[in-house]
Order: C-alpha cells, then structure tokens, then sequence
C-alpha cells in the first residue's frame, strides 16, 4: 500500500491539519492541561512543508488544488498559494507555532486548556484557509469560521461581563461585515461568471453594473475585519482575551484580513474614487489610532491602539497602489507586534500589573524580557537597522507620491507612534517600581517563544542595510525573500527597488519625526492633559452602547405592539377574519332541502345538537368533559351511517382513552370557573362563531363535488392487488401511505412521552400541594 | 341530506370556537375538542359528498365510498387526540404553575430589557484571573 503525499495533498492538508488538530485538543488539554501546547505544534508544521514551492510561486506557477464540497450545488473549494498567500501563510504557521508554544507556558492551571487550544487550532486554520482560499465562497466560509472562532476567544474567561461584551462587540462588528462580504462574493460571481478568485476578470467584470456595489460591499467587509476608522471600536476591547491570543489574532493576523481582502482584490479596487477612499480611511485610522494609543496607560490597550494604527497604515499602502512597501510593513508588523504582545503578556505575568504608571525599571528585574522587547518596540518606531524603519520609509516614499494631505498625516502619526513607543518601553527604565516586590525573571518557556520574532525584527532591518553586502537587495535576504515572494501577486519587481535612498524627503522626514517624537514623549504630561481635556463626551462606543440598546427597546416595543394583545384577541382578530369570508357568501348557497333526510341522520343530528347545548351551557367540568364526549360519540354514529366502519371504530376508542385522561387527571383540573364574559363580548364571540359556522357551512355546500374519480378508483383497484388487502381504509394508512403513519406514529410517541413527563411533575407537584395543606 | 351534514359541521365548530374564545381553561380544551369533530365531518363530505354507498370493504359488494378521505380523517382523528392529551397536561401545568385557569391572566409579558451591565473598557483589558488582581467571578464559571 503506497501512499504518496502529492503536493496537492500537502497543500489541503496544511489547512485542515489545524481542524484535525481541534479536534483532538480538548482530550490533549485534559490530560496535558497547558502543555497541550506543545504536541499541538504539529498541526501548523504542514504548512512549513510549502516552503519548497516558494521558487515555484515566485515564478508564477503557484501549487493548486482543490476539492468538491457540495458538488451538486457546484460548491468547491480551491486553494492556491501564490506568492502573497503563501507568504502570509508561512507568517500564520510560524506564528501560530511561536504562540502554542507561548501559551503553554503562560495558561495558568486552572483554565479550560481543552476549549482554549480547540479554538485557537480552528482559527489557525480557518485563517490559513482565508488566505490560501481561491474561491470566493470558500473564502467567505473561512472568513466567518476567522470571526466564530475570534468571538470564542475573546470570551474565553466568559464568567466576566467584560469579556462577554468585548466579545459580543467583535461579533456584532465583524458579523457586519461578514454579511457584506457574502453579499459581495456572490455579486462578484455572478459578475464574473465563475466563483475562482483567479479566473475573475477585471475586463468582464467592469461591465457589469453589480460592480460597483460588489466592490462597496467588499470595501465594508475589509474595514470592519481591519478595524478600520469608524468600525475600530472592537479591537481594543477585543483585548479581553487572554494575551496569547491577542498576540495572535488581534495584531499578528486575523485583523489582518481585512487588508489580505483589499490585496487579494486589489486589481479590482485599484482606481479612481476606490484606491482614495482606502487610503484616506487607512490615514485617518493611522492617525486617529497612534494619538489615542498615546493617552493608554494600560500597556495591551497601548498596542491595541497601536495596532489599529499600523493596519491604517497597511490599508493606506495596499489602497494607493503601494504594495511592495505595504508587504513589507505587513511582515515587519506581524513581527513586532507579536513579539510585544507576548512582551506585555510576560509582564502581565510576572508583576499582576500592566499600568504604565505603576511599572518602571523592569529591565532590573526581567532583563531577558527587556532584551526581547527592545527591538520590537525600536522597530515599532520605525529607528534604523530595525525592519520597522525600512517599512516606514517605504510608506513615507508611497505618502509622498501621493501629495501634500497624505504625508502631513503619515508624518504626524509616526510622530505619535514613536512617542508611545517610547512609552511603552519606559516601563522598563527608571528605577525600579512595581506594587509585587518578589518579581523575577519569566521562564524561559515564557520568553523564549517572543524571541525568534525579535531576531527576525533585527534581520528584517540589518540583512538590508548592511554594508558589507552593498546597499541594494540582494535577493538571499530574509526580508527580501518575504516580500520577493510576493512580488509576482501583485506585480512589483523586488530588484529595481533601492533600500538606500540617500538623503532624500523620505529619510529627512524621518529625522524630523524622531526629533518631534522624542519631544512629545519628553513633553507627554502636557500632552496628556490636552488630551484629557479633549475627550469627547460621546464617541463610537457610546454610539454603538446607546444604538444595541435602542435597538433592544424598538424591539421589546414593536413585540409589545403586534404580539403585546391578549391569546384571546389574536384568536378573534384569525377567526373573524375566517368568519367574514363566509358570511358575506352564505345568501348565494341558502337552498332549503333538509327533505328526503333519512330518520336516522336526524336522530344523530339532535344528539350532536343536544350535546352542544350541552356543553355550552355545563356548570360544571364533570358534565362538560361528558357532552363533550357525547358529541364525539354521535360522529362515532355519524361515520357508520356514512359507511365508514373504520372512523367509527377509531373515534370511539380514541373517545374512550381521551375520557380516561381527562378522568385521570380529574382531581387536579381547576374547576368550571364561569369567567363570564361582558355582554357585549359574548355578543361578539358569538357573531365571531356564527361567521366562522357560516363560513365552513358555504364552504361545505359549495364544493360538494367528489374528488376526481380515478383516484379512488386507484386504491379501489389496486388496494388487493399491491397492498394485499381487503380494507382499503387500512391498506391506504399502511401501504400506500405508510410513511405518513410512519409519522403520525412518530408524533404520537412525541406526545406520549411528553404527556408522561408532564404528568409526573403535574401529580408530584399536586401530592406536594395536598401536603402542605395537611400540615398548614 | 346536502344541508343537514354540513349544518352539523357547521354547528360543531361554531361551538366549538365560541368555546375555544371563553376564559376557563377547560372550556378551550373541549371547544378544541369540538372543532375537530366538526371538521372531521366536514372531510368526509367534501370528499366524498353524502351519497350513500357500501363501505370500501373489498368483500362486500360495491360500489363503495371514497375511502382516502376516510384514511386522512383516520390520521385526523388520531393527532387530535394527541393534540388534546398534550394541551390538557399543559393547561395542567400552567394551572400549577401560574395558579389560575383564567387564559387572560395566563398572557405571557414581553421580557423587560436587561439593562446592559459593566462594558468592556478599551482602556483596561482585563488580566488574567489567575495572575491578576482578585476579582469577583459570577458563577458561571464552569467546574474544571
């Protein structure tokens, strides 16, 4: 039995390892409890197999492949890894790798091991398949699994009122644009004519008019997923989850979606009124996100805003055309941020505190930490020989062709970014501050995993510029091999672009924002005070609190006004309407031929008459349950007169069994209380009635003509010969239609079972009852 | 005969949505009780009309009576019954439960809005519990 791992298997299997993964973690995590973590590494290992088809997707032949889902539908899902979504695979696997690793050594002992690995192995790879996705249905499926799956993490100590409404905002937000994408992929199929990413074509596209509206859609999707100015608001509350995973989803990678989407879609987004749109959303976030970071005084909050702020950035860069430097800061980014997170997470860790003010002089104490964190904060800056300065200055460059708004607002916000990058790091100068004297250095479980990323920071930023191998790319660099591998997805040339610009706008702006950053984090409490007294009175939050709960009281009011009315109005407002049908009809049917009535019928017909008096007018339940039964006892007589023995048998066994239960239950019924009705409502439910009785009676009188002829002659006719039987009664219920009394059997246990249950309570709670009578 | 079966249907429902309109509980589970019987007549006629034939019993001479109307009345009769059976222990129930057999009182109210509790402050993500500092856990937390 040969078994060959064909590429196309490797390439599906990288995605679903991480499912298969899911799968077996809550078992892992019972018995490994946090050190689940580290068997579970295995499941983002396929994808590192991808490697070897680099050179391939950098020559343009990306690995393919695919499966059918729903076939008869045509639904399938294909993969493919070209550059770009390799690439940014790679960057998903070796993260999610660093992270299980991390979070095995930072999960206390008493968390839900199990449920937290389960959902952190189903992002990974919803997030893979995301990116490798190249149908536009599979691509969505796996956006919205992103979402679930960053939804349950976000809840993940859900005991907290916290946690659920920071992860109910993630859902409410990221669900939004989740409708718009599916809205837009289907647009774009239909548009295009085919589901596969790849064969989309811009020409064919263009020309229809669902176009337009696709790409809106696509736009709202892409910026809710990214945080994007004005849907950020989930973000820095999406940091109630623990730190691994925001470490993970919150900066690394599935906020990162939303700029994959406008990438990946960039060749239909990139004109005209679109590519501004991108990159004046993406500054204002840049900038907007960077000056809020500054005010944070909780070191993850910094970074969220942070975070919020470089995605404007990458959005900015991706919408104006600039893809080389926004892949550039893509991967930087991921980098960093990681790292930080984890950083701030160590802290967290070690000292029970993450509030700037409260911390200083860290570096004393967790001196490995500080280590790790230092370049990744440097590169956050954007200060040389780190691969945050290269990124910057390429986004500088872009901004600058862009015109004078554009690198005004880029330069401000680096500003600011280089001050709460300062910030940040101050928690570990300065003498040494921390309400938990006994802090001591993190395992090196802990920090270990955060420091592969901080040497790639450093080899992102020194490969490039170091002298020794000149001052132009050589294309056996790290960083170069990252971004040159997605070169071919969106057609830049890696080589022709220069590192070193020599002193041009680019780098003279740079100075300019070191020199004015160390200033504003010099001048910070100033700052901070403008700040404070900045604050508005309402922003989006308050906007998205005051709109979930108008919208919770049009709803609890537009209930109480259609279904607010008592169960007896309602009835009245169904039946009249029933009723009126009828009797605006009744005069044309009223022919009088009560003659030639066998004597039988009349005797049945005064029994049924009597028994409705009698019932109607019964004082007390004993004689209603009985007329009631009586009444169906004259349908009994009723059905043998009109030749059906069958009826006639059911009905009256069904009779007697309905009559032992209603006896049985006899002693618990409340009593005939008369409840009598105003007159003028007896007046009305009598008319109501009346119509209703006139209705059907029309009813009855007019369609009096014999179902077609040969279907009873079809069962008369075949009931012996196909059902074997005499009876055709019986032989259409367990024959002809035997599924239906399949059915009927199957509710009847339903009932059965249900009636029991109900049953038991009822008499347990009535013994219970009688009692405390007798004790009272 | 084409006016005294329908009538008959007519009358059995008329009551029995008179009664199904009433304010004891009891009342509206007889009254349903009713408007089934009258509509299990109605079946048989507007199926078969009411000439008279022999049973569809293939042992006695025809000509015999539409018998699927008779089968679906058959299965009518029979969830009736189920129907009845579940809503009498029901009622029962809800007698129990809410101490009344007025079907007015019984009128469910609409939920009163939850009034949203602590929100998540963007400025001050939680820690975790097991490092951070002591707080209080509602008791949804799940035995480990």
């Amino acid at each position: 039995m040969g078994f060959a791992v064909t590429p196309e298997f490797l390439l599906v299997f990288s995605v679903m390892a991480p499912f298969m993964g899911a799968l077996v973690a809550p078992y892992l995590g019972s018995w490994l409890k946090a050190r689940a973590g580290y068997p579970l590494i295995l499941c983002f290992v396929p994808t590192l197999f991808l490697i070897p088809y680099a050179p391939a997707a950098r020559s343009n032949v990306p690995l393919e492949a695919g499966f059918d889902w729903v076939s008869a539908i045509g639904l399938r899902v294909d993969f493919r890894a070209d550059g770009f979504s390799l690439m940014f695979s790679l960057i998903v696997a070796a993260i999610g790798i660093l992270i299980l690793a991390y979070a095995a050594a930072y999960l206390g002992k008493t968390e839900r091991h199990g449920r937290f690995y389960s959902y952190l192995l189903s992002f990974g790879g919803a997030m893979l398949g995301l990116v490798l996705a190249d149908n536009l249905i599979a691509l969505f499926a796996f956006w919205e699994l992103t979402s679930i799956s960053s939804f349950l993490l976000i809840g993940f100590w859900g005991s907290r009122k916290a946690s659920q409404d920071g992860a109910e905002k993630a859902l409410v937000i990221t669900a939004l644009g989740g409708l718009a994408l599916l809205v837009a992929v289907i647009l774009l199929s239909i548009a295009g004519g085919t589901q596969q990413i790849s064969e989309l074509d811009l020409a064919t596209l263009r020309s229809s008019p669902l176009f337009i509206p696709a790409l809106v859609l696509l736009l709202i999707a892409a910026f809710t997923k990214s945080a994007q100015l004005p849907f950020h608001l989930w973000l820095p509350t999406a940091m109630e989850a623990p730190t691994p995973v925001s470490a993970f989803l919150h900066s690394a990678t599935m906020v990162k979606a939303g700029v994959i989407l406008v990438a990946k879609f960039g060749f239909l987004l990139d004109w005209g009124v679109f590519s501004l749109v991108i990159m004046y959303v993406g500054l204002a976030t840049m900038f907007w996100g960077s000056y809020l970071a500054l005010r944070q005084n909780d070191l993850k909050a910094l970074l969220a805003y942070s975070t919020v702020s470089q995605l404007g950035i990458l959005m900015s860069l991706y919408g104006s055309g600039h893809a080389f430097a926004a892949t550039a800061h893509l991967v930087n980014h991921a980098a960093f941020k990681a790292a930080l997170f984890m950083v701030v997470g160590i802290i967290d860790h070690e000292t029970g505190s993450r509030d700037i003010s409260k911390l200083s002089g860290l570096r004393r104490k967790l001196p490995l930490t500080f280590i790790v964190a230092l370049p990744a904060a440097l590169s956050m800056a954007g200060l040389p020989i780190f691969g945050g300065f290269i990124s910057k200055e390429l986004f500088y460059e872009g901004m600058v062709h862009e015109g004078f708004l554009p690198i005004l607002i880029a330069v401000t916000g680096s500003i600011m970014t280089f001050a709460y990058s300062l910030r940040f790091l101050k928690v570990f100068f300065g003498p040494f501050r921390c309400e938990n004297p006994n802090v001591h250095e993190a395992s090196y479980r802990l920090w270990l995993p955060a420091a592969p990323l901080s040497l790639a920071v450093i080899a992102f930023g020194i490969l490039k510029i170091n002298p020794l191998k000149g001052l132009t790319f050589k294309s056996d660099t790290l960083a170069v091999w990252f971004t040159g591998l997605a070169a071919p997805s969106f057609g830049y040339e890696a080589e022709h672009l220069y590192l070193w610009h020599g002193f041009n706008l680019a780098l003279g702006l740079s100075v300019l924002t070191w020199v004015l950053g160390v200033l504003l984090h010099l001048g910070r409490d100033r700052f901070h005070r403008v700040q404070q007294a900045l604050t508005p009175a309402w922003n989006n939050n308050t906007i998205y609190y005051k709109s979930l709960a108008g919208l919770e009281h049009f709803s609890s009011w537009f209930t109480h006004k259609t279904q607010g009315a008592s169960f007896a109005t309602h009835l009245r407002i169904i039946v009249a309407t029933f009723g009126l049908i009828g009797a605006t009809v009744l005069w044309r049917y009223w022919p009088a031929q009560l003659t030639g009535v066998p004597l039988a019928f009349w005797l049945v017909a005064l029994l049924i008459l009597a028994d409705v008096v009698g019932v109607l007018s019964a004082t007390n339940r004993l004689s209603a349950i009985i007329f009631a039964g009586l009444a169906g006892v004259a349908s009994t007589l009723l059905f043998v007169l009109l030749s059906a023995p069958d009826l006639a048998l059911t009905q009256l066994l069904i009779e007697t069994v309905t009559i032992i239960l209603f006896l049985s239950v006899f002693r618990f019924l409340p009593r005939l209380s008369t409840y009598l009705r105003p007159r003028s409502l007896t007046l009305l439910d009598g008319l109501i009635s009346l119509g209703v009785a006139a209705t059907l009676f029309t009813t009855l009188v007019a369609v009096q003509t014999p179902i077609a002829d040969r279907i009873k002659d079809f069962y008369l006719d075949y009931s012996k010969s196909i059902g074997g039987g005499y009876n055709v009664v019986n032989v259409i219920l367990v024959d002809f239609r035997g599924y239906d009394t399949m059915g009927e059997i199957t509710v009847l246990s339903i009932v059965a079972i249900s009636v029991f249950a109900l049953l038991k309570i009822a008499v347990k709670r009535a013994k219970a009852e009688s009692q405390d009578d007798q004790i009272s | 005969m084409e006016l005294l079966l329908p009538l008959l249907a007519a009358l059995l429902v008329g009551a029995g949505v008179f009664m199904v309109l009433s304010r004891a509980l009891i009342r509206v589970i007889l009254g349903l009780s009713l408007i089934s019987y009258g509509i299990n007549i109605a079946i048989l006629l507007a199926g078969a009309g009411t000439g008279l034939a022999a049973p569809p019993l293939l042992d006695v001479e025809g000509p015999y009576v539409d018998p699927l109307p008779q089968a679906l009345i058959l299965t009518a009769i029979v969830i009736g019954f189920g129907t009845t059976a579940l809503l009498l222990v029901l009622s029962l129930r809800a007698y129990q439960a809410t101490g009344t057999d007025h079907v007015q009182e019984m009128t469910e109210k609409p939920d009163p809005v939850e009034v949203l509790g602590s929100y998540a402050d963007p400025e001050r993500p939680s820690i975790s519990p097991e490092f951070g500092p002591e707080e209080k856990l509602s008791d949804t937390k799940e035995p480990s």
